[in-house]
């Protein structure tokens, strides 16, 4: 069996069977065509940028979309192995997110929220992503984003949380490989004054830079150094603060070129070129003497007492290079913390949200360490959640449709997987046994793989020692493979002990920013923790005062899971096409593997459990009638009835289907075994038919051939008779007289002719009457054409008439007003006179009665 | 096994249809492979080209216009099929024809039925589809399958 084959379960032939692709596609699964094998399980996305964009647009709608009619969380899970596209799609993402949700009011400027969002992840990039073999941009952390909205559905803030930073690679890098982008970006593009500030040399003068000056094609490292810096101011951090980052790299870096010795007598180290030391105190603002005595003799707490541990090459070399990765891992938590604080500044209130969780797949190497196994426990939890949801989403539509059968959970398929590497008792997993492993005196790798074979050692998904190849020190059986697990240094990475004196050193350091980032010392695993082991005498240890790496790791974790479970979980697989960093180019196999990896193909175990075909009833009554003839009446009948009818007379094992409301559900196969059928009774049918055509065509072809030897027959009857009259002299004389018999056609002609002139006749009767009817019509027409002129010319005169009344009267009126005109002004002379007259009578008898009273005496009146 | 008898008018039918096919240039009373079913067909059966293949013992694709057939040899295959039950009826055919009428109201696009008779089962010629065809089609291109049914088996 080729592996499609081994991982496909079920009818291939189900591949071309449309209803499961349907299927498929709401199950967010996708076929692509294959050179080799005609259909192979593909991939959701490709890895060229701008394609990925619209599909995942296409899925990211989803969320979108119930987050704003349900307002609940979403969470959206992009996993897959390195370089398969999951920042570059968690960046489209809060690149969308950003636009769409935010509520500034212009939407072509973005409010200062959205773009400092937007410049997070290029801050973060800087200092947690480096190239790798597989991808030129690999992260080397997880993380989580959650974007917080109010309840009108604009963003109000932000908070990342990251994970699991592959701190190893500040201080070491495999071949070909880089650290972390800012080492390149600072030594590159930081300016003169930089330069000497931060004590800054060439690249071939660190010892933690294992491949010395690495570029990135099509990449300047000056130009992205400009954009960090940029980046740092959207985001408002202070230039101090920028300067406290880069003195702790250039720090770290420095730290790797201390140099130990071993001395002539005795096993303690030496330092005895002190420059880079002087360097790092200078940067770190702490004491260079006491740095030196810190790293060489620590004081160390036994018993009650304190006594000068020394320390040997190889315990100073340690101790630094964990101070390298502690410095890094602080300045980075750190840097996430700012970014949190600026994204956080709102005071609205947060409704809900949506979380993007951008993590590393599951990795299979050859073999694997603690790192692997916390990424692989990681995407254990993931895919159990992934699982579980699938569980629940098919579980409600079979509710919905009301179909009986029971149904595991498989979520709990992984439970032993998970229950192997987190339990903490009864029996201890793998983790709590390490954590044990390392408060025990004289406790080694060794001894945890042992303790841990004899715990687990009847664990299904525990794979001991003895049965494996040399390697290897334990296997454990993931969802996704057989993984083989190296327990070398596991202790350490579990305990990652650091000096405690120089971290105390640095608690007190003179530049605040330093002693912000050492500022809680108290979790430390210290030295004497690490050397108690080594030693025979007795050491208290201090059990619980500290946290390991895996107790801390499984809290995050768990509070991760916590969330995601209250949430809608959409998750997004990405799959990287090919290992050459090529576009355009699918190796198969390599799909293959990944679908395996990211729990696809778990997914589609999970759905074939079920009944992972289904049909509605009109359709499926309409395709597969054909197969039930004359198990549906006649007549009208419901849709679910005569599907019921019509399995009966399949006679199909109830087993392997269900009816339900509006559908018929099937097993994996079945309805595919109803298309083979189907198609074999079709064609049966058809054959049948066409049969029955030929037979029909050869028929009527053979009809043809029988008239054609009918007419021939005739022909050849005619013929003979004609050869025998042909020289019979009666013959010839009747064939010559006949055409002379004019009467017999003169009657014809006659007859003909008579037929005709009736034809005529009756023609022009017609004709005839109609020329009368139009001529009828004409006159009256006419008749009321004249009535009409008439009246207008009536009105046109009582119109005339009209008009010459009106203009005699205006002239009348004309007239009647000058008069009045005339009357008014002769009334007013009048009355002025009237006046004048009457005041003149008045004064003449005024003076003739005065005078009159002398002259009365005389005269009677 | 019935034994399907031919009365003597009857075999002088078969003798007359069978001449009416005789090409050879000497008038031999034979006709070739290829023909065989036509004659089966002419004279009322309905054979499928699979059956007839069977009948002349499989003769390779170069036999078929080649080797002859004389009227004796002829007779037994006609039996034959006269005896066979007939394969398919009215029902079974329009049941048929009804899965590939899409609106389900009876009838199927012309060109559908054409390209079905000409890609399924035992492939038709496209002479023979047209044939098949003349005048079934309405002026929207849709033929009543249940008509077609009839008017073929009526044939």
């Amino acid at each position: 069996m080729t592996d499609a084959d081994k991982f496909l379960y079920g009818d291939r032939s189900g591949i071309n069977d449309p209803l499961a692709q349907a299927d498929w596609a709401s199950k967010k699964l996708v076929w692509i065509p294959s050179e080799k094998q005609g259909y192979e399980a593909g991939s959701l996305k490709e890895e060229k940028g701008d394609e990925c964009v619209v599909e995942l647009f296409v899925y990211f709608f989803n969320p979108l979309f119930f987050f704003l009619t349900d307002r609940e969380d979403q969470s959206i899970l992009c996993t897959g192995e390195s370089g398969a596209g999951k920042t570059e799609n968690t960046k489209k993402v809060i690149q969308y997110l950003a636009h769409v949700a935010s509520s500034s009011k212009f939407k072509k400027d973005q409010g200062e929220l959205e773009k400092q969002l937007l410049q997070a992840n290029p801050i973060l990039e800087a200092f947690g992503n480096a190239k790798t073999v597989k991808n030129d941009n690999s992260s080397r952390f997880g993380k989580f984003i959650r974007i917080n909205f109010d309840v009108n559905g604009y963003i109000v803030g932000a908070n990342i949380e990251t994970y699991l930073l592959e701190k190893s690679r500040a201080i070491r890098q495999a071949k070909e490989e880089r650290a972390f982008h800012i080492f390149y970006y600072m030594l590159t593009g930081a300016g003169d004054k930089m330069r000497s500030d931060l004590c800054l040399e060439d690249y071939s003068k660190y010892r933690f830079l294992s491949n010395g000056k690495v570029t990135i094609p099509g990449q300047t490292d000056k130009e992205l150094f400009v954009e960090t810096m940029e980046a740092f101011n959207i985001m408002s951090i202070p230039e101090e603060e920028i300067n406290g980052l880069l003195k702790v790299i250039s720090a770290v870096l420095q730290l790797g070129n201390m140099v130990f010795k071993k001395e002539r007598n005795s096993d303690q180290a030496s330092m005895p070129d002190d420059t880079a030391a002087q360097k790092v105190c200078h940067l770190l603002g702490i004491n260079v003497t006491d740095f030196t005595r810190a790293i060489l003799s620590p004081r160390i707490k036994v018993g009650r007492d304190y006594v000068q541990k020394a320390q040997t090459q190889e315990q100073a070399e340690f101790a630094v290079e964990a101070l390298a990765k502690a410095s890094y891992e602080r300045m980075f938590r750190w840097l996430v913390m700012r970014i949190n604080k600026a994204l956080d500044k709102t005071k609205r209130q947060g409704a809900s949200f949506i979380g993007i969780l951008d993590i590393a797949g599951f990795e299979i190497f050859e073999l694997n360490s603690f790192e692997q196994l916390c990424i692989n426990y990681t995407n254990e939890k993931l895919q159990q959640l992934f699982n579980h949801t699938m569980f629940i989403l098919e579980q409600e539509e079979y509710q919905r449709e009301g179909i009986e059968w029971s149904f595991i959970d498989f979520g709990l398929d992984l439970q032993p997987c998970i229950d192997l590497i987190e339990k903490p008792n009864g029996p201890p997993g793998v983790l709590a046994l390490l954590d044990e492993e390392c408060w025990f005196p004289k406790a080694t790798d060794k001894t945890f793989v042992e303790k841990l074979a004899q715990e687990q050692g009847t664990n299904p998904k525990f794979v001991k020692p003895k049965k494996l190849k040399d390697d290897a020190d334990f296997c454990i059986i993931h969802y996704a493979g057989k993984v083989d697990y190296k327990a070398n240094e596991w202790l350490m990475k579990n305990m990652d002990p650091l000096n405690e004196c120089v971290a105390t050193l640095l608690n007190q350091s003179t530049d605040k920013f330093i002693g912000d980032l050492w500022r809680d010392v108290d979790r430390i695993v210290g030295l004497d923790k690490v050397a108690g082991m080594a030693d025979s005498g007795p050491f208290k240890t201090r059990k619980g005062m500290f946290r390991t790496v895996g107790q801390l790791y499984k809290e995050q974790l768990g509070n991760l899971m916590t969330t995601l479970r209250n949430t809608n979980p959409n998750f997004v697989r990405c799959i990287i096409p090919n290992h050459e960093k090529k576009a355009g180019k699918l190796d198969a196999h390599l799909v293959l593997d990944q679908l395996s990896c990211n729990g696809v193909l778990e997914g589609i175990r999970i759905c074939r459990q079920g009944f992972p075909n289904r049909i509605v009833f009109q359709e499926f009554r309409q395709r597969y009638e054909i197969l039930t003839p004359n198990a549906i009446p006649k007549g009208f009948m419901d849709g679910k009835q005569a599907c019921v009818l019509m399995i009966k007379a399949l006679e199909l094992d109830p087993n392997l289907y269900r009816i339900g409301q509006s559908k018929v559900f099937f097993r994996a196969g079945v309805l595919a075994h109803l298309e083979e059928e189907r198609d074999l009774k079709i064609t049966d049918v058809i054959m049948s038919f066409q049969a029955w055509c030929r037979g029909y065509v050869a028929r009527k072809a053979f009809a043809k051939r029988q008239q054609q030897l009918t007419a021939m027959k005739v022909i050849q009857r005619n013929c003979a008779a004609y050869l025998k009259l042909r020289n019979w002299k009666w013959w010839r004389l009747f064939t010559k007289v006949k055409p002379l018999l004019q009467v017999s056609r003169q009657e014809e002609e006659m007859l003909a002719k008579e037929e005709e002139l009736l034809k005529v006749k009756e023609k022009q009767i017609q004709v005839e009457e109609q020329l009368k009817e139009f001529e009828a019509k004409q006159q009256q027409l006419s008749a009321e054409k004249q009535a009409l002129q008439e009246q207008l010319h009536a009105e046109t005169e009582l119109c005339a008439e009209a008009e010459e009344m009106r203009a005699r009267l205006a002239a009348r009126k004309q007239e009647l007003e000058e008069i009045l005109h005339d009357m008014e002004s002769r009334l007013e002379e009048e009355e002025e006179r009237a006046e004048a007259s009457d005041g003149e009578s008045h004064h003449r008898r005024q003076t003739e009665e005065n005078g009159g009273r002398h002259h009365s005496a005389g005269r009677p009146e | 096994i019935v034994v399907v008898e031919f009365s003597p008018d009857q075999v002088e039918e078969f003798r007359d249809a069978f001449s009416l096919f005789d090409e050879t240039p000497g008038g031999e009373m034979k006709i070739s492979y290829a023909q065989c079913g036509d004659v089966l067909r002419a004279l009322g059966h309905n054979p499928t080209n699979d059956e007839v293949l069977k009948l002349l013992g499989r003769p390779k694709a170069e036999e078929m216009h080649a080797s002859l057939l004389d009227f004796q040899a002829f007779l037994p295959m006609l039996q034959h099929v006269a005896r066979a039950k007939e394969q398919g009826n009215m029902e079974d055919f329009v049941e048929g024809l009804r899965v590939f009428d899409k609106e389900g109201n009876g009838t199927v696009m012309g060109a559908e039925l054409r390209h079905v008779l000409a890609t399924l089962g035992e492939r038709m010629t496209e002479d023979e589809v047209d044939r098949l065809m003349a005048g079934q089609e309405d002026a929207n291109g849709h033929v009543n399958y249940t008509e077609f049914v009839k008017h073929i088996l009526a044939g």
